[in-house]
């Protein structure tokens, strides 16, 4: 019943209310986050009803004006960081941004040790 | 009586194995190549052997009662054998044997202590893999109920591509083992130099073909299977596969320096034992299950544990012999400046970082759950912009570096070329910058590259005036041109591509900027093993109309609904349209995501153009 419903919704707000301009950002936004029910999946690549759910939701918040920036951290306070495919950098993924850039100017050092200049 | 046959047939396999390891320490070599070459005989038996039973539809057999159903077409009856955990297992030993054998015809002629100790060692694996199997993922036990029917093969898995891309993969994968044994029996052995070099290079290429063709083929079918419009998904699976994929560029290319001037030998040997590890690891990781991600179809968390403790094992003894056998002295020459080893040494540190982005990429999240409970979850957004910068760098240093002379600093001289390179890419960014309406950053860096690394190419090509040379070189400047073509069509498609999602019903059109959707008409049929609900969408575009027909699949064994997406391929962009089954019923009410595609066969070609410059680097070697 919830599911008939939301398809309605969806169906109506389609052809009520088409909006380009919104439509893409939802999509954008929900490449960005990971359905929960799916194996690996993002919400926009799902069509459980808990991506349509979430899809529904970020379009209403876009329509009634949000920033991207409110409905992440939305969501986030909903569902938690694993629902954020855009990593935020944070305490928590610090190592994960910074080991990389670490990595590689380590690795220039090392090469430059053993590089002659003639 | 089929489970007691092909048990046979691998303990016969393992017997053999285990007499040569025998004959080999009681150095009769005669007897221990006969009695290797016997077990691989045996193990390639055993394969066939279990392909005839998913042929037969042998219920009788735990793996074919599982993976396989009597209605199902041949094809994948046949490729249902290895579209399973044990049966894939399987695969796996004989390919090792397959390396093995094609290593002892094809080595006639090199150093025979060198050459034994290799076979000794690929025998090894394979007795390790197969005791694995034996024991622990037999694929012929049995099944004492007997029954008269199998449950079916995933309908995911029923495509033409389960037949060609796992094996290609695992003879990429593989192959990777071959170049382990060659590693350790040369460096036992003193024969890890130049000559060990120029010989195990081919096999590398062999297995990095064969590894690039496999993972082209998967790209291939999850654009198609999966209905999200992309080609790459940086899933954990794909990730596994990538990894030993960026790890044998870098060791072909570390080789090159080994063969030139004898240097780089511990550096090289590491990178062959960690190539094969990550081979490893990456069915590891597809059959443990630790990771959320689309391939979980074949897994086994326990078993996982057990492939883990052969990794450790393998990785724990060859590099313990890589210690107590390496000469460090070599290492200690310096390289001059802006040389060619110095670029070479500079593409070796930029694919460890991309490796080790990727490998920090998909455990981080692991580790992090693992000592804080913290879930994260890191996808596209993390790779592409961490990988991007330096992917450009990487492209600037692959146009240039072969440009350089090896042992001298001649930069100077190539100066007017680089700038000319550099002034062409320029323009055509300049040209390709004027068609959208708005650009950004990531499209005009990526294109400039790109387009940098493609005219230094070609130029590269048109500075090669004898026959030899342009044969001599051709493996690289096809590799290197396919690369920049790559990423300038991946480019273009992200910049390019477009997405529409919305819901529709019969006869109801979606229209939005310039295009229109009109759900037409649908049919329902019936196939052997699915029914099918056939859509026909009409399309309209700039008074360009297309039609496309996707399908909703029911199969009957097991029951499962598949999306079957359409696509019209043209020249610059794909069609794509994909329709989900969530919502048909009495409401004829559907789901669809549209999208157009660009330079998806961009995507295609360049990585075929790579693939050739492997090719063409083994047919025209030296």
């Amino acid at each position: 019943m919830k599911y008939f419903l939301i398809t309605i919704i969806f169906l109506f707000s389609f052809e009520t209310f088409a909006d380009d301009k919104i439509n893409s950002k939802v999509i954008e936004i929900s490449k960005n986050l990971r359905c929960l029910v799916c194996q690996g999946q993002s919400i926009n690549d799902s069509d459980s009803d808990f991506a349509l759910d979430v899809k529904k939701l970020v379009k209403k918040n876009l329509e009634e004006g949000k920033t991207d920036k409110e409905i992440y951290s939305y969501l986030k306070l909903k569902y938690g960081d694993w629902i954020l495919y855009k990593t935020p950098f944070n305490l928590r993924t610090i190592l994960l941004w910074l080991l990389p850039i670490i990595i590689i100017l380590f690795g220039m050092k090392l090469i430059f040790r053993r590089t002659k200049f003639e | 009586m089929t489970n007691i046959i092909g048990n046979l047939l691998i303990f016969f396999s393992l017997s053999s194995s285990f007499a040569s390891v025998y004959f080999y320490f009681k150095k009769k070599f005669s007897l221990f190549l006969k009695s290797y070459l016997l077990s691989c005989l045996l193990c390639f038996s055993s394969f066939l052997f279990l392909i005839y039973c998913f042929v037969i539809s042998d219920f009788s057999i735990s793996a074919v009662y599982q993976n396989s159903h009597s209605t199902k077409p041949l094809i994948y009856k046949i490729a249902g054998s290895w579209g399973n955990h044990e049966g894939s297992m399987l695969l796996f030993v004989c390919i090792i044997a397959i390396y093995g054998s094609l290593f002892f015809y094809s080595s006639k002629n090199i150093e025979t202590n060198f050459r034994n100790l290799t076979i000794f060692f690929q025998n090894i694996l394979k007795i390790i893999f197969l005791l694995y199997l034996f024991f622990l993922s037999n694929p012929f036990d049995y099944i004492f109920s007997n029954p008269t029917e199998g449950l079916g093969l995933n309908p995911i898995l029923q495509d033409p591509l389960l037949l060609i891309h796992p094996p290609f993969l695992y003879f990429g994968y593989i192959g990777f083992s071959l170049v382990l044994s060659l590693v350790l029996s040369g460096l036992i052995k003193n024969f890890f130099d130049k000559e060990w070099a120029s010989l195990s290079k081919n096999w590398v290429i062999v297995s990095w073909v064969f590894l690039t063709i496999g993972i082209l083929l998967g790209s291939i079918w999850a654009y198609y299977e999966l209905g999200w419009g992309g080609y790459w998904f940086w899933d954990p699976v794909e990730n596994a596969s990538l990894m030993p994929w960026i790890l044998s560029v870098a060791l072909i290319h570390s080789m090159l320096i080994m063969e030139k001037n004898n240097t780089f030998k511990s550096w090289t040997a590491l990178l062959a034992i960690f190539t094969f590890s990550l081979s490893l690891f990456g069915t590891f990781l597809v059959r443990s299950g630790i990771l959320n991600s689309v391939h979980t179809f074949a897994n086994d968390p326990e078993r996982g544990l057990f492939i883990l403790g052969i990794i450790i094992f393998i990785i724990f003894f060859s590099l313990l012999i890589f210690i107590l056998k390496t000469n460090f002295t070599d290492e200690k020459k310096n390289v001059v400046f802006l040389s060619k080893e110095n670029f070479l040494m500079y593409n070796n540190l930029f694919l460890i970082f991309f490796l080790l982005v990727v490998i920090i990429g998909t455990l981080y999240p692991i580790v992090l759950a693992t000592f804080s409970n913290e879930n994260i979850s890191v996808g596209p957004f993390y790779y592409n912009t961490i990988l991007a910068p330096f992917v450009f760098i990487f492209l600037f240093l692959m146009g240039t570096g072969p440009m350089m002379k090896w042992y001298k600093n001649e930069f100077k001289s190539k100066v007017s070329l680089i700038v000319s390179a550099g002034l062409i890419s320029l323009i055509l960014v300049l040209v390709s910058s004027y068609i959208p309406k708005k650009i950004n950053i990531i499209y005009v860096l990526g294109l400039f590259f790109s387009f940098y690394l493609i005219s230094a190419t070609i130029y590269e090509i048109a500075l090669c005036n004898t026959l030899i040379k342009i044969k001599q070189n051709l493996g690289r400047n096809l590799s290197h041109l396919g690369f920049g073509l790559l990423i300038m069509s991946i480019t273009l498609n992200s910049f390019f591509s477009k997405e529409y999602n919305f819901m529709i019903n019969l006869n109801e059109k979606f229209t939005s900027d310039d295009i229109e959707i009109l759900f037409e008409d649908f049919k329902i049929t019936k196939q052997s093993n699915f029914d099918q609900f056939s859509t026909k969408f009409k399309i309209s575009k700039d008074k360009e109309t297309i039609i496309l027909r996707p399908s909703i699949r029911k199969y009957n064994q097991p029951e499962q609904l598949t999306s079957e997406i359409s696509i019209k391929n043209t020249l610059l962009k794909d069609f794509y349209l994909a329709i989900n089954y969530s919502s048909i019923g009495e409401r004829r009410l559907i789901g669809a995501r549209y999208y157009e595609n660009f330079f998806i066969l961009g995507i295609w070609i360049s990585s075929l153009i790579i693939i050739f410059g492997g090719v063409s680097r083994l047919v025209f070697r030296k």
